[in-house]
Formats: C-alpha cells, structure tokens, sequence
C-alpha cells in the first residue's frame, strides 16, 4: 500500500475504521491489528469499488466486514486473551476515549451482538435505514424495529 | 437528565482525541510471522506424511513381495526428510523478534536455499525412485519365478534373437537408462511443480506481502 494512498484515500476517513475497531476490540493492541487489516483490506478491494455507493459507505462496508472476520477467525482459533474475561472497567479499551460516558457506551456496545454492533454503530453515525441495510446486507424494513431494540438493551446496560 | 446514546456519541467524540490513527509501522508484522508460521506448520505436516507414507510403503512392499522397492523407496523418502528437517533446524533460527521486512527477506533467502538444496536432490531422488519401481517389479517372485525372467522368457519366444545383457533386453536398458536421464535433467522441474501444487498459495501470499512492504518503504 502506497503511502500516498493511505495519506488520500484512508486517513481522511480513519475515524470511521476507528470508532468501527472499537467496538470489535477489547485491548489497545488488537485494536490496532484490526484498524490495520481494515487498512490493508481498504487498499487491496479498492479496485472493485464501483462508485455506485459512496466511498466513506464503502469503507464502513469494508471496517464492519473486516471486524466480523477478524472476530470470528480469533473465536475459530479459541485465541482468547485474558482481557477477553475481564470486567468492563478492567479492560484496557475501557479507558480508550477522554470522555468517561463515551467509554461507558462502548463498553456496553461490546457487550451487544457482532452484528448488533455494526447496525448501531452505523446508526450513531447518522446512516439511513437503507444504507444501513445495506452495509449489513439486510433488509431495511427490519432496521428501524431492531434498532429500536438495541437501543433498550444498551439504556439497560447503561443504568 | 440522562443523556441519550446520541448525545453520549456526539459529544464523546467532540471532546476526545481518540480518534487520532495508530501509526502503520506494525502493519506486516503480524502478517509476515503469520505467512511463515503457517508455512513452517504445512513443512513440518509435510515431513511427518512423508515418513508415514514410507512407512506404509515399506510395510506393504513386504506384503505384496516387492521389497526391492520398498527398502530404496524407504531410505530415500527417510534421507529426504533427514535433510529437510535440518533445513527447518536452521529456518528456526531466524530472528523472529526483527522487523517484519528482514524477516520475510531471511526467509526468502532460506526458502531459495532450500528449494535449491532440494531441487539438486530431486535430480537424484525421482530416478532413484523409477529406478526403485523397476527393479521392484523385476525382482519380484511369482509362481516360483522372478516377474522380470518371466517377461523375458515370454519376449523371446517372440523375439528369439533379441540381445540381453546380464539376463536383460539390452533395449529395455537403454529404454530405463533413457528415462532415467530425462528425470536426471527434470527432476529440478519436477521439484518445482511438485512444490507449486503443495506451497503455491503461501508463496504467492509471500510474493504479494513482499511487494507490499518494498512498496510501503519506497
């Protein structure tokens, strides 16, 4: 990968993978295995981008997937790490944002469904049912009910 | 009042720095070590399934009365492994803890010794191999009568003035020693072809991470 790719195309929608990685990841280190690979994988499928969706849609296309790859490659491999175990408050990701509400809310995220936590997240970043749907792969009429869903689970969480 | 999650997500990310990018520098790492951990695995199971299957070779040679070409078969296939479980003695000893380029750059200079130490072995090893099947089959004993006596005795009821050297048709001999020649000079290709259908993805990764990482430095 060039470096002038990443510097173009990545950086400036590097908050994305970020906030995307962090909901997949329970330790500084693997978050930055994650946001690498959703990097790499970026550049290696940027060829078969079409330009029928936007590149940031493509690019969360590419985060969530890559995530959920990585998840499950590291359950298949019963790779777990001792902070896999750890309590929410114990987990070094735990602390990985200034703002102390912000942590909570991604400690209870991380406590969701693999794909629970994409349609949320894609939700909190202000995407239409129908690009959520379609990020995920689902159909739109089922996003709104679920989304509503998950946002009881997390106020229960969160209280 | 409580704040909704949209409020938290605003304004967590408002305020936070979080969301500067790790740097790239440990982005083949992983990648790299993860490529030559599976190739070592794939080696060693590759390894292991040669000696079984010499075992079993030998074992069966037996069974059937053809042990002129099981023994060879089993001290070839056996030297084969000696060599290559010393080659993997010496690709344990790269450094693994260095960057990930010098890393895979000291594996691929191992990788091209070791497939030229083997393809050398190769030139050696499939005429060894041929030459272990004919005279197993030869040497074989049915009906109180060596396989290769009786298919003799039969051509020359035939070919009653063909010429034999040592109880052999002189043009079988020329027709092995020919064979053996061509695999003299293509067991090197063979090595290579053989290596492809066994390793070809792990070295095409390989090629493709190499190229990456010279890129990233160029």
């Amino acid at each position: 990968m060039s470096s002038d790719f990443y510097t173009t195309q990545i950086l400036p929608y590097a908050a994305i993978i970020i906030k995307m990685c962090r909901a997949y990841t329970n330790s500084q280190e693997d978050f930055e295995d994650y946001y690498q690979e959703v990097c790499l994988q970026i550049w290696r499928s940027s060829e078969n981008f079409n330009q029928q969706s936007e590149w940031s849609t493509w690019i969360y296309r590419i985060s969530l997937n890559v995530c959920l790859t990585l998840l499950k490659k590291k359950k298949n491999n019963k790779q777990h790490f001792a902070s896999d175990y750890l309590p929410p408050e114990l987990v070094e990701d735990s602390h990985a944002f200034e703002d102390e509400s912000l942590n909570q809310l991604y400690d209870a995220i991380r406590q969701l469904s693999e794909i629970d936590r994409g349609v949320i997240l894609l939700y909190l970043e202000e995407k239409s049912y129908q690009e959520i749907a379609e990020i995920i792969g689902t159909n739109p009429n089922n996003i709104g009910v679920r989304i509503k869903r998950i946002k009881e689970r997390l106020k229960k969480i969160l209280s | 009042m409580e704040k909704s999650i949209e409020t938290i997500w605003k304004e967590g990310f408002l305020k936070s720095d979080a969301l500067i990018a790790p740097k790239l520098n440990n982005l083949y790492n992983q990648k790299s070590k993860h490529i030559i951990d599976k190739f070592k695995r794939m080696f060693k199971m590759n390894l292991i399934l040669i000696v079984l299957g010499s075992f079993i070779v030998l074992g069966a040679s037996f069974i059937v009365g053809i042990p002129y070409l099981g023994v060879p078969m089993f001290f070839i296939l056996n030297v084969l492994v000696i060599l290559n479980k010393k080659l993997l003695n010496t690709l344990m000893l790269i450094d693994k803890s260095t960057n990930s380029y010098d890393y895979l750059m000291a594996f691929d200079v191992w990788l091209k010794s070791q497939v030229s130490i083997n393809k050398k072995f190769a030139r050696f090893l499939y005429p060894f191999i041929f030459l272990s099947l004919i005279i197993g089959f030869w040497m074989k004993i049915e009906e109180g009568q060596r396989i290769g006596t009786h298919a003799v005795n039969k051509l020359l009821l035939t070919y009653p003035d063909l010429n034999l050297l040592f109880g052999v048709p002189v043009i079988g001999i020329i027709g092995a020693l020919l064979i053996t020649g061509i695999l003299v000079l293509l067991g090197g290709k063979i090595y290579e072809w053989d290596l492809k259908i066994v390793y070809g993805r792990v070295f095409n990764k390989l090629d493709e991470i190499i190229a990456d990482i010279k890129e990233l430095k160029a």
